[in-house]
């Protein structure tokens, strides 16, 4: 598939499919099946994964449209965990299952013990979007790539819990899960990959939700009339936005770079990814913080009903600012890496986007 | 909102060989430029600097050959200025001519003033100054009143011009004044000249500004006689001619990097396990990677030949909010705690005097905003 046929398919399945009265049902929770189903069908979930695995193989930059898409139409599908899931096991040269998968990303005391066909995982991931409807989990630990069990109540213990978005954001206990497959971590260049891949999914679906936003006040500030004409005709209104055009625009910049550097199947080594993965991720959720707060001030009163589609849009940037490591997270292990360079190393880090101390500021 | 899309743009290996050779240059070049000089920026003038950046091929290094230039591409230069302004190399001397005069006589008299004058610019010894602003037009710049009259020994300009940079160091000015009434239209009736700056009835005095630095000017015109061919491009056609122009003027690196030192200056000071520390300065790093990489993409729409206007209103002012937040941040996390007489702060004193200027300069933030927000079909 070209990245134009991915980008024609994303846009038709969330633009024909992810309509207000999806949105509302799930919300209610429901899980979206049939929508769930199609982009599966269309080859989506399986965008980035090997081809030798059934997948794909896109790379990040062809997958962008599909990531944008998520945050553009408020796509409530584990879409870019699976995506990210699949391209882990494939590049380590597993067999990806069926049905989505949870992203473990960090968590408390996770482990393994036995060997061979009975290794297990314990330890206890407080928060896993998505996890009440994924049979499997993919997590590193202790540099080891893993695909665990999460189907099993005997192992796996689920408390559930919902992000402001109202999409699932459970802590997940596991005591002795089984490791269904293992294999070296597929990029080495990244410390922590789960963590890595999901900042830059999360960067590529926030600035798709800030386009949509831009786009929505844009075209509420004509319609709206107050003192006799459209509320855009004043200057304040019109700067207003056009600081968060600079949001969203700076933002994508860096989601589309992050992607640029972001590793797949074909191209493994990446030494500029993590870099690009933290500006993403810092330069969106700032633009998420501006943004939002701007978006909610054009609306007025509206904007601030269940009842209008604003909030889907803004729930979403502001669980995903937080999610995947917040900005200030990834500030924190950015801007230490950059004071470790000194002065004299900062310009020649940033023109190859890599701080080399940055691997190991990941490890807190 | 298309004209606002800003795509990325990646830098061939030929592009990075460049940079290699930049930064040997500059370390050799900048060796005893001391910070308490770099933190000016490209405020900082030095012609014998321009001069060996001429040298270098490094000015005008996208024109024809047959102006001086050494016809490389658009991203080439980019690497040059990025890494000029990178180092605070003192660039002020030549950089309104290269950025902007230089394309405007190219485009609009390549075969009489061009030739005659781009060359000396590309070798780092002819200067340029911007005159645009005067005392009762600034902002709303079609209301200029300095005036031009068509004699048979030339025009005569009578006016003045405020806030010219480096007007004292200029061989020659553009300006754009009045030619003719404004009528129904106001950016009717405007005209660009090239001012040859020695010319009698010019007279350039000196403005202090709030840093205590001579940079900008007041020009008055007293009868000052330019010759006919020195009218730049079409009688009438100023504003267009002027719009084109500031694109250009918005258009770089310059935009983003102009408290550079003062962040660098933090980064020698900071404790990496001062966490307070490491997340302001990690947020500054990632802005400015989306700044240089947006910079970046609109150097790539010039190297299209698309009109970058919008695209470059919006860069600017993305980048002088972080120009601009770094002494605030830079308070926050050392004010009163930098010993005295550091270059911390020195970088600090100086940059916190100079950054109100830097979203005014070139175009204020409330018109770069109205610019973006027409951009978005709002007005
Ligand atoms: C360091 C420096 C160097 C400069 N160098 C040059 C140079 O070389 N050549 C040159 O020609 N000029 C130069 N300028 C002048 C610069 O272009 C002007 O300062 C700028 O265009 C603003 O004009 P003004 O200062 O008269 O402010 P004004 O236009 O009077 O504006 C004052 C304030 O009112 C706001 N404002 C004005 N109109 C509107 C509106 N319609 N809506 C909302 N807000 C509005 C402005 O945004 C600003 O905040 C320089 C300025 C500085 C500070």
């Amino acid at each position: 598939m070209s990245d134009a046929m991915i980008e024609e398919t994303a846009a038709r399945i969330f633009a024909d499919h992810v309509d207000r009265a999806l949105l509302e049902r799930f919300e209610k929770g429901e899980w979206p099946a049939r929508l769930w189903g199609l982009a599966v069908d269309n080859g989506l979930t399986m965008a980035l994964a090997g081809e030798d695995a059934g997948g794909i193989g896109a790379t990040w930059h062809d997958a962008y449209p599909i990531l944008r898409g998520i945050g553009y139409w408020q796509v409530p599908l584990p879409l870019a965990e699976t995506m990210i899931g699949a391209l882990l096991l494939s590049a380590a040269g597993r067999a990806v299952p069926d049905g989505p998968i949870a992203l473990v990303e960090e968590g408390e005391a996770l482990a393994l013990a036995g060997s061979g066909e009975a290794v297990r995982l314990s330890g206890t991931a407080r928060r896993v979007p998505w996890a009440r409807h994924c049979a499997h989990a993919v997590a590193v630990v202790g540099g080891q790539l893993v695909l665990a069990n999460l189907a099993d109540p005997a192992t796996v213990r689920l408390t559930q819990r919902e992000s402001p978005a109202r999409e699932p954001d459970d802590e997940v206990a596991f005591d002795g899960a089984r490791v269904l497959a293992a294999a070296a971590n597929p990029f080495p260049d990244l410390a922590a990959p789960v963590r890595t891949l999901a900042a830059v999914a999360k960067s590529a679906m926030m600035a798709g939700a800030l386009e949509w936003l831009l786009e929505q006040c844009v075209q509420y500030a004509s319609d709206r009339v107050q003192f006799g004409r459209p509320i855009g005709k004043n200057q304040a209104i019109q700067q207003s936005i056009a600081l968060m055009a600079g949001d969203a625009g700076a933002a994508r910049m860096a989601a589309l770079v992050a992607c640029a550097d972001a590793p797949d199947t074909a191209a493994r080594a990446c030494p500029a990814a993590l870099f690009s993965a933290a500006a993403a991720k810092i330069r969106a959720g700032e633009a998420a913080t501006r943004a939002a707060s701007i978006a909610h001030q054009v609306h007025g009163a509206i904007g601030f009903t269940y009842e209008h589609q604003l909030n889907y849009a803004t729930r979403r940037l502001w669980t995903w600012r937080e999610a995947s490591g917040s900005d200030a997270w990834w500030a924190e292990r950015l801007g230490r890496a950059v004071i470790e360079a000194r002065a004299a190393g900062f310009w020649p880090s940033m023109t190859r986007r890599q701080f080399a101390a940055m691997p190991s500021t990941m490890e807190h | 909102m298309q004209a606002l899309r800003i795509d990325p743009c990646t830098l061939s290996p030929e592009c990075e060989a460049l940079r290699a050779e930049v930064r040997a240059f500059l370390a050799e070049a900048m060796a005893d430029v001391p910070p308490q000089k770099r933190v000016r920026s490209w405020a900082g003038a030095s012609p014998a600097f321009s001069r060996k950046l001429g040298a270098r091929g490094w000015i005008g290094m996208t024109w024809p050959t047959r102006y001086g230039g050494r016809e490389r591409s658009a991203l080439e230069r980019y690497v040059v200025m990025e890494e000029l302004l990178a180092a605070g190399a003192p660039v002020a001397a030549h950089w309104i001519a290269e950025r902007q005069s230089a394309l405007l006589l190219m485009r609009l008299s390549p075969e009489v003033l061009a030739p005659r004058i781009v060359p000396g610019i590309a070798r780092g010894e002819t200067y340029f100054c911007i005159g645009m602003s005067e005392p009762d037009s600034g902002s709303d710049l079609a209301s200029v009143r300095t005036r031009a009259v068509r004699t048979d020994a030339g025009w005569v300009i009578n006016g003045r011009k405020v806030w010219t940079s480096g007007a004292h160091r200029a061989h020659y000015m553009i300006a754009l004044v009045r030619t003719g009434t404004a009528g129904e239209q106001r950016h009717a009736g405007l005209s660009q000249f090239l001012v040859d700056m020695k010319t009698p009835g010019l007279t350039v005095r000196p403005i202090v500004n709030q840093v205590g630095e001579h940079d900008f000017n007041e020009v008055t015109f007293d009868d000052v006689l330019v010759p006919h061919d020195c009218l730049v491009g079409t009688e009438g056609e100023g504003w267009s001619q002027v719009s084109a122009e500031l694109a250009f003027e918005r258009s770089g690196p310059e935009r983003y990097l102009s408290s550079t030192e003062l962040l660098l200056q933090m980064i020698d000071a900071a404790d990496p396990a001062d966490a307070r520390q490491a997340v302001a300065i990690g947020r500054i790093s990632a802005n400015y990677a989306a700044l240089r990489q947006m910079s970046l993409g609109v150097s790539g729409m010039l190297a299209r030949g698309e009109n970058p206007a919008q695209a470059a209103a919006l860069v600017k002012d993305q980048g002088a909010l972080v120009e601009q937040a770094m002494p605030d941040i830079a308070h926050d996390l050392f004010g009163g705690a930098a010993a005295p007489g550091s270059a911390l702060a020195h970088a600090l004193a100086y940059t916190t005097l100079a950054v109100p200027s830097f979203s005014l300069r070139g175009g204020t933030r409330e018109i770069l905003r109205g610019i973006i927000a027409r951009g978005l079909g709002l007005r």
